[in-house]
């Protein structure tokens, strides 16, 4: 539709506001992280926009490198933190994808465990934080306390919903002849699920496996209750990097958000036609 | 060889035994925590008295936190400010993403770059965004620098450490996070409604509010109820941005449900209690959701 310049006038500039808002933060960010100590240890005075100096100190000194101007040193680096993320944030992915995929092909094709959609709606419903004790108690009992496989096993059941309703949808709209050809042949139903269908749907399949590593990734309140030392994650790590001893180390953290956000960002950059869906419950496509 | 007669029999066990990991999840995670916080919501008990919970019986009080959970002032207080701030923030996030989103149905040279750079708060960690808004919302951080723009003097407002503007720079920041999704979901929505009746109504000479009034709003109603269902769902749960930024403080001044909990479960350690008011939020959200599919369903 044609419009008037006034109006394309008044789009680009409130595109331009809304993306200076969106920009600030993140830049602010990241103006932090290459700050050399001096420039951000003040008590939040004098801060500049940019750095004067930019430097990469505050990602050395998270990796052990204390040879900034530091005076403190950290007790332990970011390694194990960023290796925790990643391995239960991955294992995670993989038992909700799986359990997942099989559900919604067995509903989807077989009118199995018809209580699923409904069931997992709720348990997305729920604050974590309601059942969080007793959580807590069974992980206790089973010895599943600050390790990466306690943690794996509550991610992957937390976005089980999100695994299952995605593939549900992208099962639900293809097209049924190549399975049914495939029957006629002589293939059993599991070979046809195995050879056929699982094969079609490998795009969907990423898309959907990245967007839950996205949900598990961006977890903080599990990992605060379920990990103490061993095992914290990103965000638990980062929240502890401040004591009374070393003030809030503003760079360290900026530098540590920064290698936490970037992952996700560029995740749902490359699956952005399937958020909508994912965000959804796949109620809507894009 | 399976026999075409038996095909479907075949089926419906293999469909029995792919969603059996799906149902024994989801059995492990509701039934047993609901059963053991029913239980200890039941006693007195909490770790610090030394019985492991299943001895828990042995402080049995029959009701009586669910007698204190009633006259509880600071569960109240903490109920009340987490509904202000979904109030709050849902309707505006709503408002902005839909502005946002009738801007971008048209084409306009750069529109790709300009999408995927708005839609990236959502995709930051809710901690690492709250962390971000605690730098910014520093006395000498930018939102002071950007306001002393305006008045020409040195702006030194300490947000965090004064009640009510804690509160704001909590909703400042889930608005700055979550806006993202609203515009999303509504521009998917948008682009949804058919171009040639807004051109025939326009040729007939409704105006722009009418035409969005009449012809977009009613296409887009059920998208607009899940977008207001599931962001008003995420933001009763909130806690990582806000915890990160505030703790609940000052004071309890942006203290929400959900922090409280994780307050009196880490602080406090009353359990029995804690489980008591749980469960109780967790009824109350179930009869409300129960209510609500009915609802959508007439």
């Amino acid at each position: 539709m044609q419009r008037p310049l006034s109006f394309v006038i008044f789009r680009a500039l409130a595109i331009l506001l809304a993306l200076a808002i969106t920009l600030v933060p993140i830049l602010w960010m990241v103006s932090m992280a290459f700050k050399p100590f001096s420039e951000w240890q003040a008590t939040g005075a004098n801060l500049t926009w940019f750095p004067k100096k930019p430097t990469l100190d505050n990602f050395r000194f998270l990796f052990g490198n204390s040879g900034s101007d530091l005076i403190v040193a950290l007790d332990r680096t970011a390694a194990k933190p960023i290796l925790s993320s990643l391995l239960s944030a991955t294992i995670g992915t993989l038992i909700a994808m799986t359990c997942g995929t099989a559900s919604a092909y067995g509903l989807s094709r077989f009118g199995s465990g018809k209580n699923l959609p409904l069931a997992l709606i709720q348990l997305r419903l729920f604050p974590p934080m309601a059942v969080m004790i007793p959580v807590m108690m069974m992980w206790a009992f089973l010895n599943l306390m600050d390790t990466w496989w306690g943690l794996s096993l509550i991610y992957g059941i937390v976005t089980l919903p999100f695994a299952f309703w995605l593939m549900k949808t992208f099962f639900d709209e293809m097209p049924k002849e190549i399975e049914e050809a495939a029957l006629v042949e002589g293939c059993s139903r599991w070979r046809v699920f195995t050879r056929v269908t699982l094969p079609m749907m490998a795009a969907p399949l990423a898309a959907a496996s990245l967007f839950v590593f996205i949900l598990n990734w961006s977890d903080y309140l599990i990992a605060l209750l379920l990990t103490t030392r061993d095992w914290v994650t990103i965000p638990v790590y980062m929240a502890s990097l401040s004591s009374s001893m070393t003030g809030q180390l503003y760079g360290t953290k900026a530098a540590l958000g920064l290698i936490a956000a970037v992952p996700p960002v560029i995740l749902g950059i490359v699956i952005q036609k399937h958020l909508v869906r994912g965000l959804t419950f796949g109620a809507l496509k894009q | 060889m399976t026999h075409p007669v038996n095909s479907q029999k075949d089926g419906a066990g293999l469909g029995f035994r792919l969603t059996l990991p799906a149902q024994i999840l989801v059995l492990f995670i509701a039934v047993f925590p609901l059963l053991m916080q029913l239980y200890i919501s039941l006693t007195d008990w909490s770790p610090l008295t030394g019985a492991t919970w299943p001895q828990a019986w042995q402080f049995w009080n029959s009701f009586a936190n669910y007698a204190d959970l009633l006259t509880d002032d600071r569960l109240w207080a903490a109920l009340g400010r987490t509904l202000f701030i979904m109030a709050v923030c849902v309707p505006v996030e709503f408002a902005l993403g839909l502005a946002l989103a009738t801007l971008f149905v048209d084409d306009f040279p750069g529109k790709r770059i300009a999408y995927s750079i708005l839609i990236m708060p959502m995709m930051v960690v809710p901690a690492v965004a709250g962390y971000m808004f605690f730098m910014l919302f520093q006395s000498g951080g930018p939102v002071n620098d950007i306001l002393s723009w305006f008045t020409a003097e040195p702006v030194a407002i300490a947000w965090l450490s004064a009640p009510n503007l804690a509160l704001v720079a909590v909703i400042a920041a889930d608005i700055w996070q979550w806006t993202p999704l609203m515009f999303l979901i509504l521009l998917a929505g948008l682009v949804g409604v058919p171009d040639d009746q807004l051109k025939a109504a326009a040729l007939l000479g409704a105006s722009p509010l009418q035409r969005f009034i009449t012809i977009v709003l009613p296409r887009m109603k059920v998208i607009i109820i899940i977008a207001l269902a599931i962001r008003s769902i995420e933001a009763f749960k909130i806690f990582d941005t806000l915890f990160i930024m505030t703790g609940g403080g000052p004071g309890v001044a942006t203290e929400t449900i959900s922090i409280y909990i994780y307050k009196i479960t880490t602080q406090d350690l009353i359990w029995g209690y804690v489980a008591a008011v749980a469960l109780a939020i967790l009824i109350v959200l179930s009869v409300a959701a129960i209510w609500a599919m009915k609802r959508m369903a007439r």
